[in-house]
């Protein structure tokens, strides 16, 4: 089966073509958020430099979230509308799942983190066990500092990537004694990474349905308490 | 024009009498605005605030006709900065406006000018100018007063508004 899959949930831009075999090809661009001028030109690039057409696509991936807000909708609505165009089959997979898998063979937990603005993160904790991807938690929004909370409840080395890795690194440099970044080559969203984990789902018939299909989005509840914080006042109340 | 500075807050205020002037303070903010700046403005209907964003906009070097997004919530334009024009008089809970992707418009590079932000307060960061317009029916119909306050000192510009 051999499947295009594409990544808009962060910053970068990212599609490939990957079957069981290889990793055909991928183009990422990690700059500025221009996912709806970019990505159908990147992914028409990639499938003519292939030598393939888009029936020649046996299947899709996209990223279901969390994320970037727009960056979502533009990834599944495109993948929406390939699918049912080409009357092939999409699966929708986390982001944060396919970052983790960024850092297989990795020891300790990973903890993909992605900016969600006024100091909180997407994230999910993950680790990595007899070739598999575990994860230990559900996907989550939360202030930095209470993730820095729950991984000390963890007595293990944490690896962090993602996009808000690099923002938080000294905050979270200084609250662990065993902490681990990930390379620049690792830390961004590959739409390799992520069409892996959705093309073994597409293999055991496990498929999204079009029209009820969306992304994900987690509320981050700091906006209410900043509200509650400044104003004195019970949202509720 | 009065200008003061309080725990951090700059406060500056205007009585004037004709929109060309409501105009002129909008432009005098957008030639001097920053990427990543929140503009909030509050004021009855009618009272101008749409003239203020029109300023603004000429100030950013925009030349696109400014109408109010009352129905799309938000337009988008684009001149030496981008403008996220935001009107929030029809929303009844600010849920709805988070749930459009509002900190990815107000977290980035662009100028955004919220209408009746004190409908959506809790969204607001701290940091933020708001520009408070009030109609002075004793002086006359056009009159206005617009006090303009700058919460941080990234917006210290707002000193520099003469008219």
């Amino acid at each position: 089966m051999r499947i295009l899959s594409i990544d808009s949930a962060t910053e970068c831009a990212s599609c490939a073509v990957i079957d069981e075999n290889k990793l055909l090809g991928e183009i990422s661009l990690n700059h500025k958020k221009q996912h709806s001028v970019i990505l159908m030109p990147m992914v028409d690039n990639l499938l003519k430099s292939l030598e393939l057409t888009i029936k020649d696509i046996d299947g899709f991936v996209v990223s279901k979230g969390p994320g970037s807000f727009t960056g979502l909708r533009i990834g599944m609505s495109m993948i929406k509308g390939l699918s049912q165009g080409t009357n092939k089959p999409f699966v929708s997979v986390s982001s944060l799942d396919a970052l983790a898998y960024n850092m297989a063979y990795t020891g300790g937990i990973i903890c993909p983190i992605l900016d969600a603005l006024r100091d909180n993160v997407y994230t999910a904790l993950y680790s990595f066990k007899n070739d598999n991807l575990i994860k230990l938690t559900d996907y989550m929004a939360l202030h930095i500092d209470e993730l820095i909370e729950m991984l000390k409840q963890y007595d293990c080395s944490v690896t962090f990537l993602g996009d808000a890795a690099n923002k938080f690194k000294g905050k979270l440099q200084k609250s662990f004694d065993k902490t681990h970044f990930a390379p620049n080559n690792l830390n961004l969203v590959k739409a390799s990474s992520l069409g892996e984990v959705g093309l073994s789902l597409l293999n055991s018939g496990i498929k999204d349905e079009l029209f009820s299909t969306a992304p994900i989005y987690i509320r981050k509840p700091q906006a209410v308490r900043e509200y509650e914080k400044r104003t004195g006042l019970d949202i509720n109340g | 024009m009065n200008s003061s500075y309080y725990l951090g807050v700059i406060f500056v205020d205007f009585v004037i009498d004709s929109v060309e002037k409501t105009l002129a303070i909008g432009k005098k903010i957008g030639q001097l605005a920053n990427p990543g700046d929140i503009i909030c403005l509050i004021g009855d209907l009618g009272t101008g605030k749409t003239h203020i964003t029109k300023g603004i906009a000429e100030g950013l070097g925009i030349s696109d006709n400014i109408t109010s997004p009352t129905f799309t919530i938000v337009n988008e334009y684009s001149g030496r900065l981008k403008l996220n024009h935001f009107d929030v008089y029809r929303v009844s809970d600010p849920d709805e406006i988070y749930a459009i992707g509002f900190d990815e418009y107000i977290f980035s590079e662009s100028v955004s000018v919220i209408e009746w932000a004190n409908y959506i307060e809790e969204l607001i960061p701290e940091e933020h100018i708001r520009i408070i317009i009030n109609k002075l029916p004793s002086h006359g119909e056009n009159f206005r007063k617009i006090t303009i306050e700058g919460y941080g000192d990234r917006y210290d510009y707002l000193k520099e508004i003469q008219i």
